[in-house]
């Protein structure tokens, strides 16, 4: 019965805990026997919330603390928060593994009705049609040659909103449509009702069913509700998609969920990173679009396929030309009367837009940038290192390479440096290759934090760059201009991605 | 329009056309020069650059240009004047006219507007210290020049100007944003307009592929065309780099009037080409070079692991030549959808035609209709 | 394009094209032109012009330009005509083509290539100065000079009581000027302001060195000084360099002259009357570049404009959505502007406060100031925390501003030309075809084919044509 009593009154133990030291009430969350003690004497008194009680050791500490972390943030000037900030979004693994570039991805809406909370301005359905939105086209543009469905999980169903398909404008038409039909016979789609994930995800396995082997299959899930309602047993759905090799990631907007937490470890080969949850609305933009990087292919994917169906396979695809014609003809793919588009390289069908899949021979279309996009994926920009002082006084470098920007000052040295520059350079000479790698692995996948001399190294050109610039190659360029403004960069090994083609 | 009083709520400032910032990026390559001496000598090309610069920056108050030369074993700053970094880098020019910490001097001309001087003055002394240092070795050990290297160069100092002159950081995003009702897109403030442009006289850059690609990437998400001015030598990929960008391509048929093509093809701005024709390369040949002859393709064969193209469909040990990777061959053999009763003709023939023409010969005197 | 520079493009237009050729023999004139007066599409015309050895056909200029860019093209054409830039031929086949007048093709090659003997971009001094001024005593210099003008302007309305003092320090010919140009008017011995005046004072300072100097352009003939000296010295001035000092060698009798107006106006300083070197300060060479539209770049606005003049380049004006206003500045001057529409309430050794009242906004209205002119003066010195958003004004403010000025005002007018009695009604339709795609129109009334334009020049110049071809 006492036992009973705990696991219902849960929650009041808990606010009991805070106030606990002081009103002697803790002892409930004890032993039983503490209990009945507690209860003798604890009935009369009101039960006080955390915030009532005013000398509360809970409620004093968050003040000391409050005192120590302003000194540490004051000393920190406004400048190097901002470079912490900026640094922050550096990706943090930049090791190249090997990704899987041709993706087929479903991506599932929760349309339940928790989403109409209001927690996200002005409510987290509209929040999600929005971001989704910005998504879809972020995804095409990162990976060009894949495909993508989006599903919806409306008042238990799962309903199609657009098939699988390479062409973006698509599927944000019909995310659009989601909200503002076109069609006047149609009602906007409220959220309504409660999710069912394995409907999701018996729909999702179908529409991947027939992808072909070496592309990647993944679903992506935005899911805002606390409960899901399953016609069946979903974890036969999770087996069958752990056997057709589908990899499902979510997107979490409440708590996180026991179901889903076995659901992304089962599919993801006991790797959970794959389910995070967004507290707010910039965290869930971050999320969504963190998803648009390929994602890296596990070697040890699954012992009993043939190595026949392994990932890596040669795929026939086409690079048509462009044709401009006098007279306008029939489109291939829409029916259309166009005077331009491309004609398929083997059955000579015009199509009007690429990539895209022949309608006639189902050959695969594409320009070679399409392909060229997904490179710096394959070949990433390995993470730039702070400089220290010391470092910095070494190369002497006073502005940025690249921008030309001027960096401040090195101040004067001073004999303790000095000692420990001579420890830190025969450590550094004794390193062999392999304890470099080690290091600059280390390195890498440590978060970033902003530099104390406001510089930022290449390793492999030692040339130093500023917080813009190094923002600007890792996320926009992918390339190190240090390094490509050299013919043969001095001192490591080369590992960015100036690979040089055979042929 | 107010409905109040009819008025536009902004307090109207004046706005004249943004400045313009234009970053040239010079081929330097000495053996292509030199093929070209005859009809166009570098240094007359220099001396119409230079003039073309002076007019970009007469054009408007605000504009800038930056000038990056792209040699063969380096790419380097001609302006401006990047501050000398470590002893090692300046050693080895002898007797430069810069003084110790990089400044150039710059004789007093009643006849000169000063920025031309200081332009043209920085621009000859940055490229005479880069031709003295220039070594056999290096002319020996590449033929091509280093141009993913000045566009990446030129990209980020483009980026950084950028970020110089809109008052608002483009990096972060406006908090408005995450509003989700407001549909409009909130563009930051950025008042300058950049463009790079590219005088180009090599022939292949095979190497340089990946980094050019990458940078014509980025060019087309800021927004910056990149111009082509082709003297010499033929890439496809710089035909595709100024389509990909929206920018102009030309390659003039008398290099020696080089001036008025400058300055009527690539001196308008982005606010003045919104109202002019610009010319372009008409039809890019968008299609593959297979990896192994480097010969295009129409229909290529790709490793799914590192989207290498191949010509052919049969590798030996069905490795991957660059990632090494096996690879199946199923999804390379996709037939061509049979048609089922071509073939059931084909059996119904007794001992008749060879089955390496299915379909072919029709079988004379046989009543059998064709199905189709 | 500027306020500043379309005030002077407007008086370069109107001047004869033997000046204009005079002119154009300067090449730091004709780059000053260039840089400054023209609008961006004729920049693109002429620099395609420049080198071309033959004439420019109309039809190849037509195929030139997009269907959209149409106007831009009319509007460029027009300029570079009535400056006498470009010069349209016809041949004999009756085909237009254009030419670059080669007088300025000339200068600006000679200006573009640094090339010519004409030493047109100031002759610095040979002979090292002992008495060598810094940036920023040129600078506190030029402030001085051209507060006081300003203050003398508005103290004696405002009517603070040591502005007979300071206007002391304003010389007679200064006086003069300021009267010629009815910026100031004396009535009862008391000298009091003018709208127009209102509009200087109100204006941003390059705006104002440039009304000054158009006025005193105006005069010059009286003063007997050749125009094109004065006008080829100011652009000159425009190109030299702060820091530097000139010989006065090279100058003419007339630009001599000048020197000692131009001092006193605080362009140019020397360091006593018969100095054989001048400086010019921030205010000279500023006079060919854009700092029209500080506000929106920061960076720009510090480089061009020194944090000295007017007590404060960087914007020193808050205005809460409660109509409240503080002023950071401790400058009479600013003080004595702010007066003439805020109600000022408390003054602080760095601080002015008031509010701007129904009572003060009307005040400023009867005195002759627009709310344009009050609203444009509080954006362009707007505080930078006023200036994170967009407008820099709240516009609440803004509305109210404007609509206690136009409950004084019913009637707005417009100076200009009415075109009538027109023979035919296609003759009608094709010159208001023609007007309005000029941009000139203001109003039309097709039931009685009338139509009102408020520049006829180029109608003029068009109906003419007209008749030569069909006469």
């Amino acid at each position: 019965m006492a036992d009973s009593d705990y696991s219902i009154d849960g929650e009041d133990a808990s606010d009991d805990e805070y106030v606990g030291p002081k009103a002697g009430s803790s002892t409930r969350a004890q032993a039983s026997s503490g209990k009945r003690k507690a209860q003798a004497t604890e009935i009369p008194k009101p039960r006080k919330l955390a915030w009532e009680t005013e000398p509360s050791e809970a409620v004093a500490n968050p003040v000391e603390a409050a005192e120590e972390i302003d000194e540490e943030v004051l000393e920190k000037s406004v400048q190097e928060r901002e470079e912490d900030r900026k640094r922050k979004r550096l990706r943090k693994d930049t090791k190249p593994f090997q990704r899987g570039i041709i993706r087929h991805v479903v991506l599932v809406l929760d349309l339940s009705e928790t989403m109409l909370e209001r927690d996200m301005r002005p409510n987290r359905y509209i929040t999600m049609i929005r971001y989704t939105q910005e998504y879809v086209r972020e995804f095409f543009e990162q990976n060009p040659i894949s495909q993508m469905s989006v599903l919806g999980m409306h008042d238990g169903l799962c309903i199609r909103v657009s098939e699988l398909s390479g062409n973006p404008a698509e599927h944000i038409a019909a995310i659009q449509g989601l909200r503002f039909p076109r069609s006047l016979q149609d009602l906007p789609k409220e959220p309504k009702g409660s999710p069912s994930l394995q409907n999701a995800l018996e729909l999702a396995r179908a529409m991947l069913y027939h992808t072909p082997s070496h592309g990647t299959r993944e679903v992506i899930i935005v899911f805002g509700s606390l409960i899901s309602l399953d016609p069946g047993d979903i974890h036969q759905t999770i087996k069958a998609c752990v056997r057709d090799r589908i990899r499902v990631s979510i997107v979490g907007m409440s708590a996180r969920l026991r179901i889903c937490q076995e659901i992304v470890s089962r599919t993801n080969a006991g790797d959970e990173s794959e389910y995070v949850i967004a507290t707010d609305q910039e965290l869930l933009r971050e999320l969504l679009l963190a998803t648009t990087t390929p994602p890296v292919i596990r070697s040890t994917e699954d012992t009993t396929t043939t190595p026949a169906e392994s990932a890596a396979a040669l795929m026939m695809m086409g690079f048509p030309s462009r044709v401009v014609e006098d007279v306008p003809t029939m489109c291939a793919c829409h029916g259309n009367l166009t005077t331009g588009g491309y004609t398929c390289s083997r059955c000579s069908a015009k199509v009007c837009s690429l990539p895209v899949t022949c309608p006639s021979c189902q050959l695969t279309l594409l320009l070679s940038t399409h392909l060229a996009r997904s490179y710096h994926h394959l070949f990433p920009l390995r993470n730039w290192v702070e400089v220290s002082w010391e470092r910095a006084r070494e190369r002497g470098s006073r502005e940025c390479v690249s921008c030309l920007s001027t960096f401040p000052e090195v101040p004067p040295e001073d004999v303790d440096d000095e000692e420990m520059q001579d420890g830190e350079r025969l450590q550094s000479k004794m390193d062999g290759d392999a304890a470099r790698q080690r290091r600059m692995d280390k390195e890498d996948s440590e978060e970033q934090k902003a530099s104390e001399s406001a510089r930022y190294e290449c390793r492999a050109c030692e040339s130093h760059f500023c917080i813009d610039c190094d923002m600007f190659c890792h996320l926009v360029l992918h390339n190190c201009p240090g390094c490509l403004s050299m013919l043969n960069p001095a001192s490591e090994v080369q590992e960015n991605g100036d690979v040089v083609m055979t042929g | 329009m107010n409905g109040i009083d009819g008025t536009d709520r902004q307090v109207k400032t004046d706005e004249g056309p943004p400045p313009s910032l234009l970053a040239v990026v010079l081929d330097t390559n000495p053996h292509a020069w030199a093929h070209l001496s005859s009809t166009l000598p570098l240094s007359s090309c220099i001396a119409a650059l230079l003039i073309f610069i002076n007019a970009h920056l007469a054009s408007g108050n605000g504009n800038e240009v930056a000038v990056i030369a792209s040699h063969s074993h380096r790419a380097e700053w001609l302006y401006p004047t990047p501050h000398t970094t470590s002893p090692s880098h300046r050693s080895k020019l002898n007797g430069s006219t810069s003084s110790p910490n990089g400044t150039i001097k710059i004789p007093e001309n009643p006849n000169k507007y000063r920025p031309f001087a200081t332009v043209e003055q920085s621009l000859l002394q940055n490229f005479s210290a880069l031709l003295s240092s220039t070594k056999e070795a290096h002319l020996a050990a590449t033929p091509t020049t280093l141009i993913g290297g000045a566009l990446s160069l030129a990209l980020s100092y483009i980026a950084k100007s950028v970020l110089r002159h809109s008052p608002v950081d483009t990096g972060i995003e406006n908090p408005l944003s995450a509003l989700a009702d407001s549909e409009s897109s909130h563009t930051a403030r950025v008042p300058l307009t950049s463009r790079i442009l590219i005088v180009s006289v090599s022939g292949d850059l095979a190497n340089q592929y990946i980094p050019v690609m990458n940078s014509i990437f980025a060019a087309q998400r800021k927004r910056i065309p990149i111009d082509i001015l082709k003297l010499a030598g033929d890439t496809v990929l710089l035909q595709q780099a100024s389509d990909a960008t929206g920018g102009v391509y030309m390659k003039p048929e008398q290099p020696e009037g080089l001036l008025q093509y400058l300055m009527m093809g690539f001196l308008p701005d982005a606010t003045a080409r919104r109202s002019l024709v610009m010319p372009s390369a008409g039809g890019v040949d968008f299609r593959a070079a297979c990896f192994c002859h480097r010969k295009v393709v129409d229909i290529g064969f790709v490793c799914s692991v590192c989207l290498s193209i191949f010509c052919e469909p049969n590798l030996p040990d069905n490795l991957c030549l660059t990632c090494g990777s096996y690879l199946s061959l199923r999804a390379a053999q996709t037939a061509t959808p049979a048609l089922i009763p071509r073939k059931k003709k084909k059996k119904k023939r007794a001992g008749g035609g060879d089955s390496a023409t299915p379909g072919g010969s029709t079988p004379a005197g046989s009543s059998t209709p064709m199905h189709l | 394009m500027s306020a500043s520079s379309s005030q002077a493009l407007e008086y370069l237009e109107l001047l004869p094209r033997q000046t204009h050729t005079k002119l154009y023999e300067q090449p730091s004139t004709v780059l000053a032109i260039f840089r400054c007066m023209l609008p961006h599409l004729a920049k693109t015309i002429v620099m395609a012009m420049l080198y071309m050895p033959t004439p420019f056909a109309a039809s190849d200029l037509d195929a030139w330009f997009r269907p959209d860019g149409k106007r831009e093209r009319e509007k460029a054409l027009a300029v570079l005509e009535q400056l006498h830039i470009v010069v349209p031929q016809q041949d004999a086949h009756r085909r237009t083509s254009y030419e670059l007048y080669p007088g300025f093709a000339r200068s600006l090659r000679q200006a573009l290539e640094g090339s010519g003997t004409h030493r047109s971009f100031g002759v610095p001094s040979s002979t090292p100065d002992p008495k060598r001024v810094t940036v920023a005593f040129l600078d506190e210099y030029a402030r001085n000079q051209w507060e006081n003008i300003l203050f003398y302007m508005v103290g004696s309305t405002v009517g603070l009581a040591n502005a007979g003092a300071l206007a002391q320090d304003v010389n007679e010919g200064t006086k003069a000027l300021l009267r010629a140009g009815d910026f100031v008017k004396l009535a009862h011995g008391r000298v009091s302001i003018t709208r127009a005046g209102f509009t200087f004072v109100l204006q941003e300072t390059n705006a104002q060195v440039w009304s000054l100097l158009i006025v005193y352009l105006k005069h010059a003939p009286q003063l007997s000084m050749s125009e094109t000296d004065v006008l080829s010295f100011l652009f000159m001035l425009g190109s030299l360099e702060l820091g530097q000092d000139y010989t006065t060698s090279t100058l003419s009798a007339t630009q001599l002259q000048m020197l000692e107006d131009l001092s006193a106006f605080g362009i140019v300083y020397r360091s006593s009357k018969d100095a054989l070197t001048f400086y010019p300060t921030r205010l000279a060479v500023t006079l060919t570049s854009d700092s029209g539209a500080l506000s929106s770049s920061e960076p720009l606005a510090k480089s061009l404009v020194s944090s000295n003049r007017d007590g404060s380049a960087q914007g020193f004006i808050i205005v809460e959505t409660n109509y409240r206003l503080y002023a950071y500045t401790s400058s009479l001057l600013q003080i004595a502007v702010l007066s003439l529409f805020t109600k000022l309430t408390t003054r602080f050794p760095n601080l002015v406060s008031g509010k701007l009242t129904k009572e003060s906004i009307t005040r400023a209205v009867k005195l002759g100031i627009s709310s344009a002119q009050i609203l444009s003066y509080l954006t362009s010195h707007a505080h930078p925390q006023m200036q994170k958003t967009q407008p820099f004004l709240p516009p609440t403010v803004m509305d109210q501003i404007r609509l206690w000025e136009y409950e004084g005002e019913r009637v707005e007018t417009t100076n200009g030309f009415l075109m009538k009695e027109f023979s035919s009604e296609s003759e009608y339709r094709d010159v208001l075809s023609y007007a309005e795609s000029l941009g000139v129109l203001v109003w039309k009334s097709d039931a009685k084919r009338l139509f009102f334009v408020d520049r006829v020049e180029q109608i003029s110049l068009y109906l003419q044509k007209k008749k030569n071809r069909s006469g």
